[in-house]
C-alpha cells in the first residue's frame, strides 16, 4: 500500500471519527441542556401510544402539546399507561384496539404513584366531596337551584329550552372545586354512580347487573351524565370507588409540578369571599416576596426542597406540602399534616386527628389523648420546621402566640356566642327547621362562613387587612348590628317563656366583660378619642370627620 | 551579548549554541503538513488543562457534602468560573480526540515499528492516563450521572477475575462509594495522574528525540526535491504548533461560550437514574459491556488493550511470518469502524 493510499485512509477515517465526534457531542450537549432544564427534553411517544399521539395531534393538538412537555412524556409514559382499563370497568371501551377509560382516577395514578395516592387519600382534600350533605350543598341545590328540574316559565328567544336543570349551580360551582359523583347515563333515564356499582378495592363493580343498563354511543363508548363530567373537583367520587382527582392540582396533560407549586394553582378554589387564601397570601409578606422573587424560586427543580433548591419565598405548596431541608425533603400530599387549627367550621377546632385522619371531637381530655394519633402540636411542629428556614424560633413562636390569641378571640367573643344564640332560637322554637328561610340564618352564615373565616385565615397567613377590615371588623358589625337585633326580634316574636329563654341567652352573652361596651356604653373611651382627634387635627375635627 | 544575557550566562553556564542545538532538531519535511503536528496538540491541551485545573481547584471541595455546591459556585458565581470550567471540559474532549487522531496517524503509517516500539507503548500509556483523567474528572462534579457512572465503573472493575475486588476497593477506598471516594478521585485527578502524564510525556519526547520521527516522502517531496529534506524545529515547526494552538484556543473559547458546561441533578445514592451514561469516550466500552456478559466483556476489553499495547511486536510477527504485509491497515480500519459504530450506537440508544 502506497503512502498516498495510507494518506487517504488516515484522512477518511480521521474525518469519520471527527464527524462521529461532532454527532456524539451534539447529542451529549443536547442531553446536558435538557438535564439542566435549559431546553425541553426531546420526547417520542412510546410504542403503545404512537397511534393515539398521531391521531390526537390532529384532533386535539393542545392535549398532545401539553403531554409532549410533560415529565410523563420524558419518562416514556404515554396515553395508554394512564387511560388503560379492563373490560370489567363500567366506563371502559374499546378505542382503536385499546381498552381505555376517559376518566383517570387516583386509583389509576396509584399504579405508579403509590405513596402520593396514599397521602392524598388520607387528606381533607380527598374528602372535599363530602359537602354533598352540607349547608353549602343545600344552598346550591335548593336555595340557589332546585331539587327537581322544572319547566321554564317563559320562552328564551332563539333557544328551545324545555327544562331547567335545578342542579346547575351545584354542578358548575360547588362540584367543580369539591368534586361530585361521576355518573354514567342509564337506559332508564336515571344515572349510575359509585353507589350503584359498589366497586371492590380494585375498582371493579360488584353489582354486575347495573352494567347492562349503561347507555353507550354507536362506537360502544359509555356516556357520562353531562352534569357530572367534565369535573376535576379535588374530592370527586369516582366510579371505581376512589375519591379525588389528581388533575385538580396537576393539570392534565402536562401534570406540571411547576404549576402545582404556584399559588395560582390553589387559587382555582381557595379564593373568594368565604376562604380567600390566595388573596390573603398575596397581601402577606410571603406573597409580596414571591411576586418579586419568582424568578429565583427554581420552580422547575426536580425535588424543589426548601433550603436546598430555593429559599427566596414560600408559596402555598412550600408551607403545606413540599419538602424542606428540615424534614429530609419529604413532600406530603396531605396538606392537613401541618395545620394546627381548622378555621373552616363556625368555631375553630384544634387539629388533633385520629387513626382515620378525622378530627377528634371529644371534650374529655383523657379520651382525646387516647384517640389522638397525630396531635395539633405535631402538626404545628411540622409547620415550624418550614418557618424556621427563614425565621428564628422566637419569631415563629411569637407569631403563633398572636395567631392563637386571635383564633381564641374570635371563638370566644363571636364564634361560640353566635352558635349559642342561633341554637337557642332553634331550641326554643323561634326558628323554623328550614335553613336559609330566615334572615338570621343568612346573617349567621355570613358571620362565620365568610367574615369569620376571612379573619382567621388572614391571621393564620399574616394578612392584616383580611384579619381586620375584611375580617373581624365585619364579624363585629354583623354580630352587633344584625345578629343580636334579629335574634331579639325573633325572641320577641316568639314571646312567652321561650322568647324569654332566648333573651336570657343573649343577655348572658352581652353581660360578659368583652361585650359590656355594647349595652353599658363606652362613653369615657369615646371622649378620649374625641379629645385626641381635636389635639391632632384641631377643634371640631372629630365631629366633622366622624370616628376618624 | 546584552548585560542581562551575560548575567544569566554567568550563572547558568550553558552555551546558547547548545540550547539552539537541543531545540533545533532537524524536522523531516513531511511535518510541514499540519496533520503531522497532531502529536503536539494533546500536549498543548494538557497545558490548558493544568492551568484551568489549578484555577478550578481554588474553589473545588472534594467532599460528598460540598462537591456539588462548589462546582455550582464555580459555574454560577465565581468570576469567569463558567468559562474556566467549560474550557476545562471541552479541552478534555478535544485532548482525547487529538490523542486518538494522533494515534491513528501513527498506526496507519506504521510509525510504531522498530525501533520506535517504546514510543508507541508510552503513547498507549498516555492514552490510558488521559482516559483515567477523564473518568476521575467527570466523577468530581458529583452529579447524578457522574456518581452512578463511577459506581458502574467500580462494579465493572469488580468483574475482573482474581484482582477485581481489590481494584474496586482501591478505586473506591472501600466496598462501596463512601465519603473517602471523592477525595481519592480528586487526588488521582489533580496529582497522581497529571504527574504520571508529565513523566510519560517527557519519556515520549526523549524517545522521539533519540530515535527521531519516522520520515515520509510524499510524491514530489523526496529529499532530492526539497533540499536537505529537513527543516529547523525552531522557528518553522514551532510556528506550525503555535498556529494549531491558537486555532484550538479559538475553538475552545467558541465551544465554551456556545455550549457551556451545565449542571445535572445532584448525586443521590438512593435513586438510580433511568439512564446511566458515562462520558462519551467510554461509550464504546459501555456498549461492549451491554452486548456481552460481564466477565467476558471485561476480559475481552483487557485483551484489546493488551493487544494495542503490544501491537508493534504482534505486527512484526505478522509481517515476518505471513505474507500479509498490510494486515495492520485492514485491522486498523476495522478497529476504527468498530469504535465509531459502538460509540454512535450508545450515543443514539441512550436517547
Amino acid at each position: 500500500m502506497t503512502l498516498e493510499t495510507k494518506r487517504w485512509v488516515i484522512g477518511g477515517l480521521g474525518a469519520l471519527f471527527l464527524v462521529s465526534l461532532i454527532m456524539v457531542q451534539w447529542l451529549e450537549t443536547a442531553r446536558r441542556a435538557e438535564e439542566a432544564g435549559l431546553r425541553p427534553a426531546s420526547v417520542s411517544a412510546p410504542a403503545s401510544s404512537v397511534a393515539c399521539v398521531d391521531c390526537h395531534a390532529q384532533a386535539n393538538p393542545g392535549i398532545v402539546d401539553h403531554w409532549t412537555g410533560s415529565s410523563h412524556a420524558e419518562k416514556g409514559v404515554g396515553c395508554v399507561e394512564c387511560h388503560t382499563a379492563t373490560a370489567a370497568e363500567p366506563d371502559a371501551y374499546l378505542h382503536y384496539g385499546e381498552t381505555i377509560a376517559t376518566v383517570v382516577t387516583p386509583l389509576d395514578c396509584a399504579r405508579c404513584h403509590v405513596d402520593e395516592a396514599a397521602e392524598f387519600a388520607a387528606s381533607h382534600h380527598s374528602k372535599a366531596g363530602n359537602i354533598l350533605a352540607s349547608l353549602d350543598n343545600y344552598l346550591a341545590e335548593t336555595v340557589e337551584g332546585s331539587r327537581e328540574d322544572f319547566n321554564p316559565h317563559s320562552p328564551t328567544p332563539g333557544r328551545a329550552f324545555d327544562m331547567v336543570n335545578g342542579n346547575a349551580s351545584a354542578q358548575s360551582g360547588c362540584k367543580q372545586c369539591h368534586g361530585g359523583k361521576v355518573a354514567l347515563q342509564s337506559t332508564d333515564g336515571s344515572v349510575i354512580t359509585v353507589d350503584d356499582l359498589q366497586p371492590d378495592e380494585n375498582g371493579i363493580p360488584t353489582n354486575q347487573a347495573v352494567l347492562a343498563t349503561i347507555v353507550k354511543d354507536d362506537k360502544g363508548q359509555p356516556l357520562y351524565d353531562p352534569g357530572t363530567w367534565p369535573n376535576t373537583g379535588i374530592g370527586r367520587l369516582n366510579l371505581d370507588g376512589s375519591a379525588g382527582s389528581c388533575t385538580a392540582c396537576h393539570s392534565r396533560h402536562d401534570f406540571s409540578p411547576r404549576r402545582a407549586r404556584q399559588p395560582e394553582n390553589c387559587g382555582k378554589c381557595h379564593l373568594g369571599p368565604d376562604h380567600p387564601q390566595k388573596e390573603i397570601f398575596e397581601e402577606s409578606k410571603h406573597g409580596i416576596a414571591y411576586r418579586d422573587l419568582k424568578d429565583d424560586m427554581n420552580l422547575d427543580a426536580v425535588d424543589w426542597v426548601l433550603g436546598v433548591d430555593y429559599s427566596a419565598a414560600p408559596t402555598c405548596a412550600t408551607c403545606h406540602m413540599s419538602g424542606n431541608m428540615r424534614n429530609g425533603g419529604k413532600v406530603t400530599h396531605d396538606p392537613g399534616e401541618r395545620i394546627s387549627w381548622t378555621n373552616r367550621p363556625p368555631v375553630s377546632v384544634a387539629m388533633d386527628t385520629d387513626a382515620n385522619h378525622a378530627i377528634v371531637k371529644s371534650t374529655d381530655e383523657d379520651e382525646r389523648r387516647a384517640l389522638t394519633v397525630d396531635s395539633w402540636e405535631d402538626k404545628r411542629n411540622r409547620m415550624k420546621d418550614v418557618c424556621s428556614h427563614c425565621h428564628s424560633p422566637n419569631y415563629v413562636n411569637g407569631f403563633y402566640e398572636q395567631y392563637d390569641s386571635f383564633v381564641q378571640l374570635y371563638n370566644e367573643k363571636f364564634g361560640k356566642p353566635g352558635q349559642a344564640i342561633v341554637a337557642a332560637l332553634a331550641e326554643h322554637g323561634a326558628r323554623t327547621p328550614t335553613q336559609f328561610d330566615e334572615e338570621i340564618e343568612w346573617t349567621w352564615f355570613y358571620l362565620w362562613h365568610h367574615e369569620g373565616r376571612r379573619a382567621r385565615h388572614g391571621a393564620s397567613m399574616m394578612a392584616p387587612d383580611y384579619t381586620h377590615w375584611h375580617g373581624m371588623y365585619e364579624v363585629a358589625e354583623r354580630f352587633y348590628m344584625e345578629l343580636i337585633p334579629q335574634a331579639r326580634e325573633m325572641a320577641d316574636h316568639r314571646g312567652g317563656s321561650a322568647g324569654a329563654a332566648v333573651h336570657r341567652v343573649i343577655n348572658d352573652i352581652l353581660a360578659r366583660p368583652e361585650h359590656a361596651w355594647f349595652e353599658e356604653g363606652a362613653a369615657e373611651q369615646s371622649e378620649r378619642i374625641r379629645q385626641e382627634m381635636e389635639r391632632r387635627y384641631g377643634q371640631g375635627s372629630e365631629r366633622r370627620d366622624g370616628a376618624e | 551579548m546584552s548585560s542581562i544575557a551575560q548575567w544569566i550566562q554567568d550563572r547558568i553556564p550553558v552555551s546558547p549554541h547548545v540550547i539552539r542545538e537541543m531545540s533545533n532538531e532537524p524536522v523531516p519535511y513531511h511535518m510541514k503538513h499540519w496533520w503531522f503536528a497532531l502529536g503536539g496538540t494533546p500536549a498543548y491541551l494538557f497545558v490548558v488543562q493544568i492551568i484551568t485545573g489549578i484555577l478550578l481547584s481554588f474553589y473545588y471541595e472534594a467532599s460528598t457534602g460540598s462537591a456539588y455546591a462548589s462546582v455550582q459556585y464555580i459555574t454560577d458565581q465565581a468570576a469567569f468560573g463558567w468559562y474556566i470550567r467549560s474550557v476545562h471540559k471541552w479541552a478534555a474532549t478535544l485532548m482525547i480526540a487529538a490523542v486518538v487522531l494522533h494515534q491513528m496517524r501513527v498506526y496507519f503509517t506504521g510509525a510504531y515499528r522498530r525501533p520506535r516500539e517504546m514510543s508507541w507503548m508510552v503513547g498507549m500509556a498516555l492514552l490510558l492516563t488521559t482516559l483515567g483523567l477523564g473518568f476521575t474528572g467527570y466523577s468530581l462534579v458529583f452529579e447524578q450521572l457522574s456518581f452512578w457512572g463511577a459506581t458502574v465503573g467500580a462494579n465493572m472493575t469488580d468483574s475482573v477475575p482474581v484482582v477485581g475486588s481489590l481494584l474496586k476497593n482501591m478505586m473506591l477506598a472501600g466496598e462501596t462509594y463512601n465519603p473517602r471516594t471523592l477525595s481519592r478521585f480528586f487526588i488521582l485527578h489533580a496529582a497522581v495522574l497529571p504527574v504520571t502524564m508529565v513523566g510519560l510525556i517527557i519519556l515520549h519526547i526523549v524517545i522521539i528525540r533519540l530515535q527521531g520521527v519516522t520520515e515520509f516522502w510524499f510524491k514530489g517531496e523526496e529529499p532530492q526535491n526539497v533540499g536537505k529534506g529537513k527543516f529547523d524545529f525552531f522557528p518553522d515547526h514551532f510556528y506550525t504548533e503555535l498556529t494549531l494552538g491558537l486555532v484550538l484556543m479559538i475553538l475552545l473559547s467558541t465551544l465554551a461560550t456556545i455550549f457551556p458546561a451545565t449542571m445535572g441533578p445532584q448525586a443521590d445514592p438512593l435513586t438510580t437514574p433511568e439512564v446511566i451514561k458515562p462520558e462519551w469516550f467510554f461509550y464504546v466500552v459501555f456498549r461492549w459491556l451491554k452486548l456481552f456478559p460481564g466477565t467476558f466483556a471485561i476480559l475481552s476489553t483487557g485483551f484489546v488493550i493488551f493487544t494495542m499495547f503490544t501491537w508493534p511486536f504482534i505486527d512484526a510477527q505478522i509481517r515476518r511470518r505471513t505474507r500479509f504485509q498490510e494486515a495492520s491497515v485492514w485491522i486498523g480500519i476495522l478497529g476504527v469502524l468498530a469504535i465509531v459504530a459502538l460509540t454512535l450506537w450508545e450515543a443514539f440508544v441512550a436517547h
